[in-house]
């Protein structure tokens, strides 16, 4: 699995496909405070990032890569 | 070549007929919704087709096309001849890639010029014709009216607006990242700001917008924004994409091109000044409070002390936190100073904003840079100076430099109030100029005109136009003409204008709005669009390499004969082994093989029948061309095009066809003046009709110009030696109009002062014979011209009729024949050296057959003392062919002569008979 789902905590692994959007959707309507882990994550299909986009999310670790770190935090609003 | 290519190729050449042929039609009958949306779909459909290949040359063009159809069928732009020109003109030049592709395989890069100018000049007249929509649009409230405005905006070339403002996103990216890319640019990078709005239902598509933005070449910064606010969790769609993507990139125009071209209508590309970049961003803390750092900055400036200035601001640096505004801002400062110390302009524009805090404002400067397209706009130093000066109250100048100064400045406000306002954020320049004169005012001290200029600045703002402020301007300082044609490189930094900023914002966010209400139309009728290409799948028709159907034609023509041979099997049976009862099955069976044979022969020739229409169809294209090239006004009426003939015949005749309607339009028709002074109707009619006479083709060419004048071309063909004096005197007038026909006849110096009809119409006769077709002309001096062309069905099947001579069998095409009879020996007389009689009161030559052909046998006669008379008919005349006897007339597969017998032209070809015998045709015509 590229999305792993703990307590309240999610963690990207690689690179995150279309399909897991709607799992990510299902996760995070039912959790109030939700964190995101994306060390692991290569690349994140649109999908997910708009799920991520429409969501209030700590994120406790950004991705190894700098240029999609620096997509990320345009879209997740934190710089 | 793959076979996909092929196909493609193949199909393509389809399409491009059927493109030209519906923008003709159109021609007809521009309001035709059905034709359009069906002209659309070609392209549309060749569009997506050539997207399969790397031909982004073709594709371009294509896609210009396609979006341009797509305006003329929901009404955005009207069809318009021009439109059909250019379209026309884009699909040559496809036409001419197809044949790149076929020869070489790829498409050279020396038409990615031309594919670029061609696209440009599609988009061109959608923007063009767009114009006065959109004004209409600004003003109302229809929300479609606008969205499909906003359709067409990536496609608008960036310089048809004269400034575009910076795009306020690019102050999202960090400023480390902006300074980066300020030296970039300023060390001569174009950087491009790339909006790229990915379809909502793109994710259906299998795309990741999010991955290509990613994988943008020279990507320098990117940002991911929602273009609408988020649903909430528990109503949203995961998989309806709501996001746009901002790039800063370095790449070239036409890198982003390429990258992007799966998704060239949603991206924008706008290029970026280095100034757009000089954002200063932070912690305005309060307010201003550095009014000495700015008097002291400025002085340096003006004194040209660069290091003074530098040092400056690194001291108030240092003082001050770096989260400032103010710092930011002094950053920028020491960063212009660093690539750019020469632009004053910029410089000065920096430490003005330090007074207030707010913006500075490179509008105009960026105008300066979009003109020129120079990095570094230079700018006389001395008239820069006395810019700042001016914009500061406080500045001590001389009265006379004043004036000068504010009259330069008075007259580029009033070049600013003359450019066009056609988008709400451009009525920020009223505002903007509303402040530069009020500073201007207050410097040369006339505080009484405020009021009237705070009026006519709100007449200009409510009504949207510059006008009020114009002639407010002009009242109140008699601009003088020359005036306005000041030079703009001494246009200066107009004092900051808070309203401008704040009027922008707003403008901005229903433009983003807008944009996805586009990308959500767009993406119905995408889907719309798919449903179309289903059905265009569907026709029910093969594509067959000829060679299969002439290998067909080949098997069922050994067929018929071997077929034939079972009759003499028959007879055989019943002669030689005596067995009446086979001979009767015999003859049973072969009635059936016969009719399924002759069912088989008549099927195959129905696939090799072809519509005249084949040859047709590139005429309303011809007419159209020539008639406007040579100023004439015609009309061209077709008829019966559905009318089938063998695929060789039809193919034999387009050239000969072209080159007759070619004469008819260039010399056939006079000019609208001359056919109206002689009473005709301006607009000349030219008829094409194909209809079937039983198992003939007529094809006719009706015109209703000037004619031919037979005395013209008698005294042409005397002069020519074609005609003796005798003949001049005898020959009717429709035969010397026939002459246009006679070989020689046909050069250049003869037919430019004729009526023209014969510029190588001789070679018309003789492409229209070899397919034993024939040609008259029918002429009426002033009244018009027909050209009657008759074609055999079919060339694959020859009925002859065989004759007997010397123990030999002959056949003779049934064409020429006229009658057989039987002459009494008695009635053939002896005129000179030649044989004669006398048929219904018409002296026929005779000629037997065995002297022809060099067979030294007299003719035989049959128990009567009756020769046997054939009589042909060889051009206009009759000829009787004394032969010994004649047989049935059969139908047979001409197989022309080959190896040394195809120099015999006597003969036109051989075939075989049913008991496997060969038949030899003979050509009548040569034989004489």
């Amino acid at each position: 699995m590229t999305i792993e789902f703990k307590k309240n905590q999610v963690f990207f692994k690689n690179e995150v496909g279309v399909e897991e959007a709607e799992l990510l959707l299902e996760w995070l309507q039912k959790k109030t405070a939700p964190k995101a882990d994306f060390s692991a994550c290569t690349h994140l299909h649109a999908a997910n990032l708009q799920v991520l986009m429409a969501t209030t999310l700590t994120i406790t670790a950004w991705p190894v890569d700098e240029t999609l770190t620096v997509w990320l935090q345009s879209a997740l609003g934190v710089s | 070549m793959n076979p996909l290519l092929q196909q493609f190729l193949s199909e393509a050449r389809d399409f491009l007929q059927g493109i030209g042929e519906k923008l003709m039609q159109l021609e007809k009958a521009p309001t035709d919704a059905s034709l359009m949306t069906e002209l659309f779909r070609y392209v549309h459909t060749l569009k997506g087709n050539s997207g399969l290949f790397e031909f982004p040359e073709m594709t371009r063009v294509l896609h210009a096309g396609e979006d341009l159809l797509d305006a003329v069928r929901n009404g955005r732009v009207r069809y318009s001849q021009e439109l059909a020109d250019r379209l026309l003109d884009a699909m040559d030049f496809v036409g001419m890639l197809c044949d790149e592709i076929e020869q070489n395989g790829a498409i050279g890069a020396v038409y990615a010029n031309d594919s670029a100018r061609l696209g440009e000049s599609l988009r061109k007249l959608n923007v063009s014709a767009h114009h006065p929509v959109e004004d209409k649009a600004n003003h109302s409230d229809n929300p479609v009216e606008t969205t499909e405005n906003l359709t067409s905006a990536p496609a608008r070339p960036e310089t048809a607006i004269p400034v575009e403002p910076p795009p306020a996103a690019l102050a999202d990216i960090p400023e480390a990242l902006r300074m980066k890319a300020y030296a970039i640019a300023q060390a001569g990078t174009p950087l491009c700001w790339l909006v790229y709005t990915p379809d909502e239902q793109c994710f259906f598509q299998g795309q990741d917008p999010f991955f290509l933005a990613r994988q943008t070449p020279e990507f320098l910064w990117g940002g991911i924004v929602s273009r609408e606010d988020w649903p909430k969790l528990a109503e949203m769609d995961a998989y309806r994409c709501l996001l746009d993507f901002h790039l800063l990139t370095s790449a070239p125009h036409t890198t982003l091109d390429e990258h992007f071209r799966y998704v060239a209508d949603q991206i924008k590309i706008q290029p970026l000044s280095p100034l757009s970049f000089i954002i200063p961003v932070g912690d305005t803390n309060g307010g201003p409070v550095y009014e000495d750092f700015v008097g002291d900055a400025l002085e340096f400036l003006e004194t040209g002390n660069f290091g003074g200035l530098e040092r400056a601001a690194l001291t108030m640096l240092e003082l001050s936190s770096p989260d400032l505004w103010f710092s930011s801002a002094l950053r920028w400062l020491l960063l212009v100073l660093e690539h750019d110390p020469d632009n004053r302009p910029v410089l000065s524009g920096i430490v003005e904003s330090l007074r207030n805090l707010d913006q500075p404002e490179w509008l105009d400067l960026q105008s300066q840079w979009q003109d020129q397209t120079v990095l570094t706009p230079t700018i006389p130093a001395a008239v820069s100076i006395e810019s700042t000066e001016t914009a500061l109250p406080s500045g001590i100048v001389s009265l006379s430099s004043i004036d000068d100064f504010v009259l330069s400045l008075l007259a580029i406000q009033r070049q600013i109030l003359l450019l066009p306002i056609t988008e709400s954020w451009q009525l920020g320049r009223i505002k903007s100029v509303a402040a530069t004169l009020q500073g201007c005012l207050k410097a040369i001290g006339e505080f009484d005109q405020l009021a009237s200029l705070a009026f006519a600045a709100e007449q200009s703002l409510v009504q949207s136009a510059a006008v009020p402020l114009l002639s407010w301007l002009d009242e109140q300082f008699h601009m003088p003409g020359k005036m306005a044609v000041q030079p703009l490189g001494s246009q200066s930094i107009e004092p900051s204008k808070p309203a401008e900023t704040v009027e922008t914002q707003p403008a901005k966010t229903a433009v983003a709005h807008e944009i996805s209400t586009t990308a959500d139309i767009d993406g119905e009728i995408k889907f719309g669009r798919r449903a179309e290409d289903v059905t265009a799948v569907g026709a029910k028709s093969l594509k067959v390499d000829q060679a299969k159907i002439d290998r067909l034609m080949n098997l069922i023509g050994e067929m018929v004969v071997s077929k034939n041979a079972l009759p003499y099997l028959a007879g055989r049976a019943e002669a030689v082994f005596g067995v009446r009862d086979l001979s009767r099955e015999i003859k049973a069976q072969y009635a059936v093989i016969n009719r399924i044979a002759e069912e088989m022969q008549d099927a195959i020739m129905q696939v090799r029948m072809m519509p005249v229409s084949f040859v047709f169809q590139r005429f309303p294209r011809l007419v159209r061309d020539t008639a406007r090239k040579l100023g004439k006004d015609i009309n061209l009426i077709m008829e019966g095009e559905d009318t089938e003939a063998d695929k060789n015949i039809i193919e034999s005749l387009g050239d000969p066809l072209i080159h007759i309607v070619r004469n008819s339009l260039d010399h056939g028709f006079e000019l609208p003046e001359i056919r109206r002074a002689i009473g005709k109707p301006m607009v000349g009619t030219l008829i094409i009709r194909a209809t079937q006479e039983s198992d003939r083709v007529i094809i006719e060419i009706i015109d209703d110009g000037k004619g031919i004048d037979p005395e013209v071309i008698k005294r042409k063909a005397y002069e020519k030696g074609i005609l003796d004096e005798m003949a001049l005197e005898r020959i009717s007038d429709q035969e010397a109009v026939n002459l246009v026909f006679a070989p020689g006849f046909s050069t250049a110096d003869v037919i430019s002062d004729l009526s023209g009809r014969g510029v190588g119409m001789d070679v018309v006769k003789t492409a229209i014979e070899k397919v034993n077709g024939a040609i008259s002309l029918v002429s009426e001096k002033g009244k018009g011209t027909k050209i009657q062309l008759s074609l055999p069905l079919s060339m694959a099947v020859t009925n002859v009729m065989i004759i007997e001579s010397d123990g030999q069998l002959f056949g003779i095409p049934m064409d020429s024949v006229v009658e057989t009879v039987r002459v009494p020996r008695a009635d053939i007389r002896m005129i000179k050296h030649s044989l004669a009689t006398v048929l219904r009161g018409r002296i026929v030559p005779l000629k037997p057959i065995n002297t022809l052909l060099e067979i030294s046998a007299p003719p035989l006669a049959n128990d009567d003392d009756e020769l046997a008379v054939l009589v042909v008919r060889l051009g206009e005349e009759s000829v009787g062919l004394l032969v010994d006897d004649f047989r049935e007339t059969v139908d047979i597969i001409l197989k022309p002569m080959s190896g040394v017998l195809a120099q015999i032209s006597a003969y036109a070809g051989s075939a075989l008979l049913g008991d496997g015998s060969v038949l030899m045709v003979l050509n009548i015509k040569e034989m004489f």
